[in-house]
């Protein structure tokens, strides 16, 4: 019953389906090709000649010519437009002039970083020139190590291991820094918020590093398509940018489908799961053996869907022909499951994000969505899995019922004509900033007058002094400590520690077969837990919380887990405030208590509550910065808590999915919490805050534009489909028709918009 | 709300690394604290220690030097046992980790540094170097402090004038740390100093883990010199106190927080000249030290390792002498050894008397014995019986791990197979 269907044919059968709403076709596009550069070194044509490339795309010769006028520049290439040689190009011609010269390659992931060495490493056999180009990661043997310090004309690595292990060992990279010309950041836009944030000081401290050795490089970065990738790039390096965005690069024909699945419950507006509906797609290509890549947004949505395709190939003897790809697995297992993609072993892959970076697992022909991933940069990325090269491919999001998905599929044009999302970063965060500068310290020491990259530190090297961490001493600050500050600082979780997971199923062979950061383990990890695994099923039987170790046991059930988190929320301090209609808007310090509470047993079939149990942590605290939006009393229909809180967890949750799409972040990055009665006003207030100590600047975000965002929800719950309320505009709250809250976010908002 | 106050309410978020408990024992012991004026303010408490300052480029360190005269039975021993090995050295071509050959005595250098940490970054800085010279009369200690972080040209400037391009270093773990260290110190300043010179360079950590790592808790230095030298230190700071010492000293500007480090680095060095002279004249002056059967058997393996069979069979021997009980393991690294140097019936002889010896002898005496009886003696029905002891003996043995056993049931089986078949064969034949 395999293969017996075109993807062509399946493509017309979707056109008939009632369920599409929206169909997008974007047309295919030529290539807009100019001549090499007169100046190429002939070794570089000709090796491009030989995989025959003899003319450029526009927005590679104008990267080419700007770095070579030693801007930095930031180029914006979708997928598969050839963004390598915007950089490669620059670095081998620079390398011609000065063979002394050296460049710097940073990916965000070690397996991208895997993937340009191969590549440049092509060229530059065909050139037949003596150039060592090596990464350097943790899986870099020692022997290995030296020679590429010494030799490493091209070093390839990741923002990690820069911040650990080659800036806190400079003295034995000297001949880099003193002849560093060049440094490529790829997959920029994936530099924003916390890790964003932790990235731009931990270039902060390599400038200051090639500062004192001598240097001062090009910086070249290139980004997926973003709002604001000048503003990004140039927040990050601390420098003037250039946009490079003349893109010539061929595109070939993709469909582009809106499916939102059938109500089912006319009321209520609640529409069949999308999971489901996902599963159904999904399985209609995979049967034909059309390689299909699905996305959804959670690790647990990854293995219900996975387990649901696997059901597909149960009887056939290689089961890997869908597998799952996430956050969570363990390196070596990403790896084969990116190489057995590529070879086409594997027809189907079930992946978060965690795949949208340029990782080459080569072409699929069709991207689901499970739910809008939160933005449009973010859509893009994954839609642009489907079809790399030039042949027809097929995207298809299936909406959940969240207000997001449903506000995106009442506005297509939204999306597909509207500015993508801004990335944004706050590298003054003060917690991120004080961590990069104990490790700038320990690189070399601060003399008075220094700044760091621009911004003056004494205060806060002299509360290092304070602490015993730094010493002065002649007008200069020495680190005077015997930790090692970078193996304290992870770049990439707001928590510091990691759970560890271990499978106990096999008494005398306990392995570990994940980790988890955690603030995400209290609500995933807690004992009883459902977790998923490679489409297998585990039941947490321990979380020792003080050892961050989570042992878990196979099981077969037919429920996975869900788990509430109880907040509270403090304002410490309000820096800023403004009206909004005939309320009020406060941004400033908070602080955060989170514990999680209980837990619901929901079964997988039917999606029905079948249980719960509690969850014994302890409570975390967290503080950060935050807005509170606080309203009246006398704005609601009665002074009753319960129509209160129902009424502000409405807006809570329609701010938040709003906002998430303004400030290009995650649902988990910025926290709604509605308060009946909050502290320090004693009104009813929604809160928004980021979820990360300190904040990264998303909430602030929030509050420049808080008067638009208002507007946008207003607009998006009045034009929602449901009579009284749905989980998709004004979320769960409003399954109990006596309160109306939809009737009532619709009032207060309308209340808090300020029109000019 | 200004920086400060922000800092001090995110405290819990701010990992400040945490402040080291001090045993209290310790602080009963400490003098009291003594405040000093900046300037010239420590120089007489500095030279109260035995310290002199010394300037480079308008900055200042400080240096000791200090002689232990020879004195007594103990040191007469040493000073003619460094003599005969300066000969041996001389005489024997050997390409030995031990060897100083062509170097005179007083171009040992046995060195050691403390640090204000363990990691080996750009920010762990080396604020003690101590070395021991061999000299006529004694054994001269030289110390360099480093009075504060920004010294640290003065400070090594002191210590490679003092240096020669053809000095050998002895010392701990200075392979893998300090000399590592020292370079990477150097590289901050290298343009205000001379190159550092590429040094000869013996690390007694290494012979020591091949003498004494199966039988001593761990080869700290402290655990080797009270186990091996009959060294018991008196009041000694231990080395991880180090760092923790010298931000006291930055912090209260008082050098007698110091003194402590100052005498453990100085008893470190001296320490090693006793420890080159114990582990040199165990491998070659064998029959005037006393040695046990064990470290006899790994200074035969090391010996083997390097390929000077000669001594290893030396040492194998004395192995076997030694020992109180029949020492099965001796005789079959003599015999392997024996089949290594080419003499088959001295291998044999031996991997019999393993056997014979014990119980439970090694799986690869019989393995060997029945290689020989296959190929040299073309004896298949012995080969065969050989074989069959050994697959019924690894059957038994449960010490060696999963995967190395495996492999060894495979081998020997398909040794069986063919050995089967040979026979067969020659049945038939």
């Amino acid at each position: 019953m395999f293969g017996k269907k075109t993807l062509v044919e399946l493509i017309e059968e979707l056109r008939k389906d009632s369920q599409v709403t929206h169909w997008h076709e974007i047309p295919e596009e030529n290539a807009k090709s100019v001549e090499m550069p007169a100046d190429l070194d002939d070794k570089i044509t000709n090796a491009l000649k030989n995989r025959s490339i003899s003319q450029l795309y526009t927005h590679q010769k104008s990267a080419y010519e700007r770095v070579m006028a030693k801007d930095n520049v930031v180029a914006v290439t979708p997928t598969a437009s050839g963004k390598t040689l915007c950089y490669n190009l620059p670095v081998l011609q620079r390398h011609m002039n000065n063979p002394e010269g050296r460049a710097l390659y940073i990916f965000p992931t070690k397996a991208l970083a895997q993937d340009q060495m191969a590549e440049l490493n092509e060229i530059i056999d065909e050139m037949e020139v003596n150039i060592n180009s090596y990464t350097y990661d943790g899986d870099t043997p020692a022997n290995i190590r030296q020679v590429v310090r010494k030799a490493g004309h091209v070093v390839i690595t990741n923002p990690d291991m820069l911040h650990a292990a080659i800036l806190p060992h400079h003295t034995k990279w000297i001949s880099l820094f003193e002849n560093l010309e060049t440094i490529v950041i790829d997959e920029l836009h994936t530099y924003r918020g916390v890790f964003g944030s932790h990235v731009a000081n931990v270039i902060r401290r390599l400038k200051r590093i090639c500062a004192y050795y001598g240097s001062k490089p090009t910086f070249i970065c290139t980004s997926a398509t973003i709002a604001n990738p000048e503003e990004l790039a140039s927040e990050l390096i601390g420098e003037p940018v250039r946009l490079i965005n003349n893109n010539g690069a061929p595109k070939g024909r993709k469909h582009f489908v809106f499916y939102n699945p059938p109500i089912v419950h006319k009321q209520l507006n609640i529409r069949k799961n999308g999971t489901k509906v996902v599963n159904e797609l999904a399985s209609r290509f995979l049967k034909e053996k059309i390689q299909t890549i699905v996305f959804a947004r959670s690790r647990v949505r990854v293995e219900i869907i996975l387990s649901h395709l696997q059901e597909l190939v149960k009887n056939e003897i290689n089961r890997q022909s869908i597998r799952g790809y996430r956050g969570g697995y363990l390196p070596k297992q990403r790896r084969e499951i990116e190489r057995s993609l590529r070879s086409g072993e594997t027809i189907g892959v079930v992946s978060t994000n965690a795949l949208e970076l340029g990782v080459d697992i080569g072409q699929l022909q069709v991207c689901v969505m499970n739910g809008y991933p939160g933005s449009i940069a973010s859509s893009w990325q994954q839609a642009g899995r489907a079809g790399r090269r030039q042949d027809e491919s097929m995207v298809i999001m299936v909406a959940n019922s969240s207000p997001l998905d449903q506000y995106l599929f009442q506005h297509p044009e939204y999306f597909f004509e509207g500015s993508p999302e801004t990335a944004r970063i706050n590298k003054n965060n003060l917690i991120i900033l004080v961590d990069h500068l104990k490790c700038a310290a320990y690189e070399l020491p601060f003399h008075r007058g220094d700044t760091f990259d621009g911004e003056d530190v004494a205060e806060i090297l002299e509360y290092l002094t304070d602490e015993r961490v730094l010493h002065e001493n002649n007008e200069q600050w020495f680190w005077m400590n015997d930790a090692f500050p970078a193996h304290n600082i992870s770049l990439r979780s707001a928590a510091q520690e990691n759970v560890v997971i271990i499978d106990q199923s096999v008494v005398e062979n306990h392995r570990v077969i994940g980790e988890m950061d955690t603030f995400s383990a209290m609500t995933l990890l807690h004992d009883e837990a459902i977790y998923l695994h490679e489409g297998t099923q585990y039941q947490v039987e321990y979380l020792d919380w003080d050892e961050k170790k989570a042992f878990v046991r196979e099981v077969d059930v037919e429920y996975f887990t869900d788990a509430n988190l109880a907040v509270k929320l403090k304002v410490l301090e309000i820096d800023k405030q403004d009206d909004v209609g005939q309320y009020s808007i406060q941004y400033g310090d908070v602080m955060v208590t989170a514990m999680a509470t209980i837990f619901k047993k929901i079964k997988l079939e039917t999606f029905e509550n079948i249980g719960s149990g509690p969850i014994h942590l302890p409570e975390q605290e967290l503080h950060s910065n935050g807005l509170a939006l606080t309203l009246s009393k006398d704005a609601f229909a009665s002074e009753k808590e319960d129509h209160i809180e129902q009424v502000l967890m409405g807006m809570a949750h329609v701010l938040q999915h709003v906002s998430c799409v303004h400030v290009m972040c995650d649902r988990n990055d910025l926290h709604a919490v509605p308060e009946v009665k909050a502290i320090h006003s004693e009104q009813p207030t929604v809160f928004l805050y980021d979820r990360y100590p300190g904040g990264v600047g998303l909430s602030e975000s929030v509050y420049g534009q808080i008067n638009e965002i208002i507007k946008e929800c207003l607009d998006f719950v009045w034009n929602c489909a449901c009579e009284g309320g749905c989980p998709s505009c004004v979320g769960v709250a409003s399954v109990d028709p006596e309160a109306e809250v939809k009737k009532w976010v619709l009032k207060i908002l309308s209340q808090t918009v300020t029109y000019e | 709300m200004s920086i400060k106050s922000k800092l001090l309410r995110m405290k819990n978020h701010l990992q400040v690394e945490d402040k080291i408990e001090r045993p209290v024992e310790e602080l009963k012991e400490r003098i009291e604290v003594k405040k000093f004026d900046q300037g010239n303010g420590m120089e007489t408490e500095f030279k109260e220690m035995g310290f002199e300052p010394f300037y480079f480029d308008g900055e200042r360190s400080y240096r000791k030097r200090l002689l232990y005269p020879f004195d007594g039975e103990r040191d007469r021993l040493l000073v003619d046992s460094f003599h005969r090995l300066k000969s041996f050295w001389e005489e024997n071509d050997h390409d030995h980790p031990l060897s100083f050959r062509g170097k005179s005595l007083d171009r040992l250098l046995f060195f050691d540094t403390e640090t204000t940490g363990l990691s080996t970054g750009a920010g762990n800085v080396i604020f003690l170097i101590g070395y021991a010279r061999l000299t006529e009369e004694g054994i001269e200690v030289t110390q360099h402090l480093l009075e504060s972080p920004s010294d640290e040209a003065a400070f090594l400037s002191g210590f490679l004038e003092d240096f020669a391009e053809d000095d050998y270093l002895v010392s701990y773990n200075g392979k893998s740390f300090d000399w590592p260290q020292v370079k990477s110190r150097h590289a901050f300043i290298r343009k205000q100093l001379p190159k550092l010179p590429s040094f000869g360079h013996i690390d007694l950590l290494h012979s020591a883990r091949r003498l004494w790592k199966h039988e001593l808790p761990s080869c700290r230095l402290s655990i080797v010199e009270e186990h091996k030298l009959h060294i018991y230190r008196k009041h000694d700071i231990p080395g991880s106190m180090a760092p923790i010492l010298y931000f006291d000293y930055l912090h209260d500007k008082d050098p007698l927080h110091l003194k402590g480090v100052i005498d453990h680095n100085d008893q470190d060095v001296r320490s090693l000249v006793y420890l080159y002279e114990e582990i040199a004249r165990k491998l070659f002056f064998s029959k005037e030290v006393r040695s046990s059967s064990m470290e006899h058997f790994y200074i035969g393996d090391w010996f083997e390792k390097l390929s000077m069979y000669e001594w290893a069979e030396t040492h194998y021997k004395k192995a076997i002498e030694c020992s109180t009980q029949s020492f099965s393991q001796g005789y079959f690294r003599l015999g392997l050894l024996y089949k290594k140097m080419g003499e088959k019936k001295k291998a044999i002889d031996n991997l019999e008397t393993s056997i014979d010896k014990s119980a439970f002898p090694p799986v690869e005496a019989w393995i060997e014995l029945s290689k020989y009886a296959e190929h040299d003696e073309k004896n298949v029905a012995k080969a065969l019986t050989y074989a069959k002891e050994a697959y019924s003996l690894l059957k038994k043995a449960n010490r060696v791990t999963e995967k190395k056993k495996i492999k060894q049931v495979e081998d020997l089986n398909n040794r069986l197979k063919r050995l089967e078949m040979k026979k067969a064969k020659q049945m038939g034949g």
